[in-house]
């Protein structure tokens, strides 16, 4: 019995040491679209699918904002080192500050467009 | 007590975790990593060997149990073990399959493919809910033929480990004969991807000969950058989640669902619904060919 606890307090110890090394060496850098191509791509592994007809990028690449043909929104929210596509659901508020775009639901994400943030909030934001 | 090889390979674990994590700081390869992603799997793996310690001795006890039914008794003749190691590659091959092909054996498995990196770390997000996905039923023909119970588990667990090196990106492609032959780094990127073309592609342990015998294998494409995860990306680091998010998907499909469909959530392929409102991997993959024939007309 003793041996399974020194076992897993040595794992656990193990755990701790690795994921402290892996911030201490850098990886903890944010996800950044470095392209519209990319951020294409990125929608295009929505499920169900989704071509984007329009896009934008966040001007620092931290985020995406694209509409497709049948008028769906998506956005690309960064997860770690890289991006999970989220589908709004129809009539999702969309305000636009500054040329900061903020949607309802997906607080945390907020995207800085600029000038074309505008284009994208919905009626009556 | 069976002789357990992953026991004494996780000290290698981590120390190649530690090797693969400076190789990728000096080559700069900044994204192969991110520091929660790392412990959400370490903590995966380390949940995952409790969970092997509460039910391994059940799934021996099955072994045993299938290896009394039938007269059947090889014993532990030295030719014995490599036969038993490519026998039980083929039960992996089979579970593996079943456990991407049916939504009750995915719910255990999906914790696999929850990273949306991929590298040595990725390896040990082990299923904690295989015993209740029945997982060990793929090696209960092996006892029923005569093998050994305790051999049986010592070549599943050479198989586990076996299957460590290969979830890395720091290897490109082996020797050709290896790549003909074995599961490779290569083969085992493809089998992680969410590109349509490659999904349920390549779901070998050791050997890769079982993917081109059966029909499922898939090469490499360099030109085609691999997207690592599942089809509906979790976007979420919370370990419980990440273990238990599929079997709660299951629960409430079935409740939600009418009577004569609540079965078909538990049985039939992951992405299915009666409604067609989802895609499985066969949907995901005919939409993907016809926006390509599309584009090439």
């Amino acid at each position: 019995m003793d041996g399974v606890w020194v076992q897993f307090l040595g794992s656990l110890l193990a755990v701790v040491l690795i994921v402290l090394l892996t911030w201490f060496l850098g990886f903890r850098t944010a996800a950044k679209l470095d392209s519209e191509a990319e951020a294409t791509a990125q929608f295009q592994l929505a499920p169900g699918g989704f071509e984007p007809a329009s896009l934008a990028l966040d001007r620092q690449g931290a985020s995406a904002i694209a509409r497709d043909a049948q008028g769906r929104i998506a956005v690309l929210v960064p997860h770690g080192t890289h991006f999970v596509v989220r589908l709004l659901n129809e009539g999702s508020a969309i305000t636009a500050r500054d040329g900061v775009l903020q949607i309802a639901g997906i607080e945390s994400l907020q995207l800085d467009l600029g000038e074309s943030a505008e284009r994208w909030q919905t009626p009556g934001n | 007590m069976p002789f357990d090889p992953v026991a004494y390979a996780i000290p290698v674990f981590v120390a190649l975790i530690v090797a693969e994590l400076m190789w990728s700081r000096k080559t700069g390869a900044g994204h192969a990593y991110e520091w929660r992603d790392t412990g959400t799997s370490l903590a995966i793996g380390l949940g995952s060997t409790i969970a092997a310690a509460a039910t391994g001795g059940l799934t021996a006890a099955m072994l045993v149990w299938a290896h009394g039914l039938l007269p059947l008794s090889i014993g532990w003749a030295w030719w014995a073990w490599p036969l038993c190691f490519v026998l039980d590659d083929l039960a992996y091959y089979a579970f593996h399959r079943s456990a991407h092909r049916v939504r009750w054996f995915w719910a255990s498995h999906v914790n696999h493919h929850s990273s949306q990196n991929y590298n040595l770390s990725t390896a040990l997000r082990q299923s904690w809910t295989g015993f209740i996905a029945l997982s060990f039923i793929f090696r209960l023909p092996l006892a029923l033929a005569g093998f050994e119970p305790g051999m049986i588990l010592a070549c599943a667990g050479l198989n586990l480990v076996y299957q460590f090196w290969i979830h890395t990106e720091t290897v490109k492609r082996m020797p050709r004969w290896f790549e003909a032959v074995m599961n490779t780094p290569s083969h085992h990127r493809v089998h992680h991807a969410v590109n349509a073309r490659y999904l349920d592609r390549n779901f070998a342990g050791t050997f890769i000969i079982w993917d081109k015998l059966f029909g499922t294998f898939a090469p490499e494409d360099d030109e085609d950058r691999i997207r690592y995860g599942i089809v509906s990306q979790l976007g979420s680091f919370n370990l419980l989640h990440v273990v238990f998010h599929e079997w709660l998907g299951i629960v409430r499909d079935v409740w939600r669902a009418p009577w004569r469909h609540k079965l078909s959530y538990i049985w039939r392929a992951p992405g299915w619904s009666h409604d067609d409102s989802r895609e499985t991997s066969e949907m995901i993959r005919a939409r993907w060919e016809a926006s390509r024939g599309k584009r090439h007309r």
